[in-house]
């Protein structure tokens, strides 16, 4: 995880606001840390940038963050996001976790998890997606083998005093 | 005698002697007669003088006798007069003894009565120290009723406050944390640990406040009035509600007017009363399409009135009566304690107010409170810096 991190908290309130990007910008070297207050707010921001991960709260006025959580799945499938419950929620949290979260922070935050579970979850996408970058890579590859087996076998083939199998 | 000279005529004539005897008892006689006469005529003349005394007297008598019958005939008057009195008295008297017989009756009757007053009053009496045994008792219970209603308000107010609570806290912990890893850093400049602590002092006031509200409402104090300003009652009740109405996406607006309504009673009491309206318009509006709750406030001429209305499904008619009845509820078993409206009732009522309820088909509730303000002279409520306005 060279290259700068973005991600970004959804919250209505300003004071978590203030605390957990510091927090990250701290515990985090190099991270770019986005805000949004509201649900509405975070799809704006969603719509023209594709973030490392999404950390929202679960308990907003108007859409909430299982609804944002779904909205994300749909628009962004693969950015992972955290969903931040209260403490013993934990029917929420499976629901978050039904509805594709990769992880759920409890509040009172322990920033040392927090950072863990952030990080897990962006090591997890960035693994994700090298994964898939290697599988393309992989599939070309098998194409292009594909072609030259095509293409050995067609020159085998063709080959004086070789009987057709 | 003049039968004696007669008789003896021929005698003198025979004899002279015997006619100058004669003659001497003639004359005798003659004086005798004279003297007779002259006796007789005084005696008439005594007679006429007696006689005219006596007309006289009659005439006297007569006038008498005229005056008598006048006298007589007043008299007759009288006696009518007398006779009717009599007769009329008569009747007064016979209508007196009546009187005095039904009063002495009456007197009867009213030792009677007394006697059953005096048995009527002694058991008036036991049931008066009965009665006030009872209204002691019932005034005890009506405390631990409100007490109750308080802590059932604040049961059902915990998810929002734990929530309100949480956040402070939470943010508490991340400011603290941020400033211990700047520490940590080694980070040279002071502006930033301090501006991290600043904040995390913030929330500590945050959190202070909802705690100490909680237990000023929760508190078992005795029961005082104070005027008491209306408009901090309201923004204190909503206060407490506002995490839970926000999350609800319910909008809250609130119109007391110019006017600072200050009225005569118990802040925590009157709160309640706002909690208890403020949750069953919550609960109210939970399905409805717009959610909206509004409180508005006139003050008039020795009252203030104010309506607490919802956007929601309104009371099913022939309720309205009911719902101010303790444990009577409309919400699902577990969900209401039927409580919330009935102590509503019971604070109003004893601040010296009323509370109604309109609410008309298809529309939401409104709940209408009218209170007595403060009599004027009075010292002004303590101004709450504290309170914070709670619209969204």
């Amino acid at each position: 995880m060279t290259t700068t991190l973005s991600v970004l908290i959804v919250d209505d309130d300003p004071a978590l606001l203030q605390a957990l990007p510091q927090a990250l910008r701290l515990r985090m070297g190099g991270v770019t840390v986005e805000t949004a207050d509201s649900a509405a707010a975070a799809l704006e921001r969603i719509a023209v940038q594709d973030y490392d991960a999404i950390v929202t709260d679960i308990k907003m006025p108007g859409m909430d963050g299982l609804a944002l959580l779904a909205e994300i799945r749909t628009r962004r499938p693969d950015t992972p996001t955290l969903i931040i419950t209260g403490h013993g929620e934990n029917e929420l949290v499976v629901r978050a976790l039904r509805g594709g979260a990769c992880d759920f922070i409890q509040k009172p935050i322990d920033r040392g998890y927090f950072v863990a579970a952030l990080y897990r979850a962006i090591w997890a996408h960035v693994q994700n997606r090298r994964v898939k970058d290697r599988q393309v890579a992989l599939e070309c590859c098998a194409g292009e083998l594909e072609r030259i087996l095509d293409g050995l076998e067609r020159e085998l083939g063709a080959l004086p005093g070789r009987r057709a199998p | 005698m003049p039968e004696t000279a007669t008789e003896h005529p021929q005698t003198a004539v025979a004899d002279p002697g015997a006619a100058v005897t004669a003659e001497q008892r003639l004359r005798a006689h003659v004086e005798t007669l004279e003297r007779r006469l002259r006796k007789r005529d005084e005696q008439r003349r005594a007679m006429l003088h007696i006689m005219g005394d006596l007309s006289e007297f009659n005439k006297r008598l007569a006038n008498q006798r005229k005056a008598m019958l006048h006298v007589l005939a007043d008299y007759e008057q009288d006696r009518r007069r007398l006779a009717h009195q009599t007769e009329r008295l008569d009747s007064s008297r016979r209508a007196l003894l009546h009187i005095l017989q039904d009063s002495h009756q009456d007197k009867l009757r009213l030792e009677a009565s007394r006697k059953a007053m005096i048995h009527i009053m002694g058991d008036l009496r036991e049931t008066t120290a009965e009665m006030q045994r009872r209204e002691q008792e019932l005034r005890d219970k009506q405390e631990q009723l409100v007490q109750a209603g308080k802590l059932a308000t604040l049961g059902e107010l915990t998810t929002g406050v734990a929530h309100e609570l949480n956040n402070p806290l939470n943010n508490i912990g991340l400011f603290v944390g941020n400033a211990v890893d700047l520490i940590e850093l080694a980070v040279t400049e002071k502006g930033q640990i301090v501006r991290e602590l600043g904040h995390a002092m913030q929330q500590v006031s945050k959190a202070t406040e909802i705690i100490s509200h909680l237990r000023t409402f929760g508190r078992a104090a005795p029961v005082s009035r104070e005027p008491t300003s209306l408009r901090q009652v309201i923004e204190r009740a909503l206060s407490l509600m506002r995490e839970q109405l926000r999350l609800r996406e319910i909008e809250v607006t609130v119109d007391l007017g110019p006017e600072e309504p200050v009225v005569l009673g118990n802040a925590i009491q009157l709160e309640q009363v706002f909690i208890n309206l403020l949750t069953n318009a919550r609960d109210a509006v939970a399905e409805a399409p717009r959610k909206a709750i509004r409180i508005a406030g006139s003050t008039g001429s020795g009252a203030v009135e104010v309506s607490l209305a919802d956007t929601g499904h309104g009371i099913p008619s022939g309720l309205e009566q009911r719902i101010f009845d303790p444990f009577f509820t409309t919400k699902e078993v577990g969900k209401g304690t039927g409580l919330g409206l009935s102590i509503t009732y019971g604070i109003i009522k004893e601040h010296g107010g009323t509370i109604s309820v309109m609410s008309p088909p298809g529309e939401g509730a409104t709940f209408l409170i009218h209170l007595p303000l403060a009599p004027a002279g009075t010292k002004d409520p303590p101004h709450d810096d504290d309170a914070e306005r709670p619209h969204r």
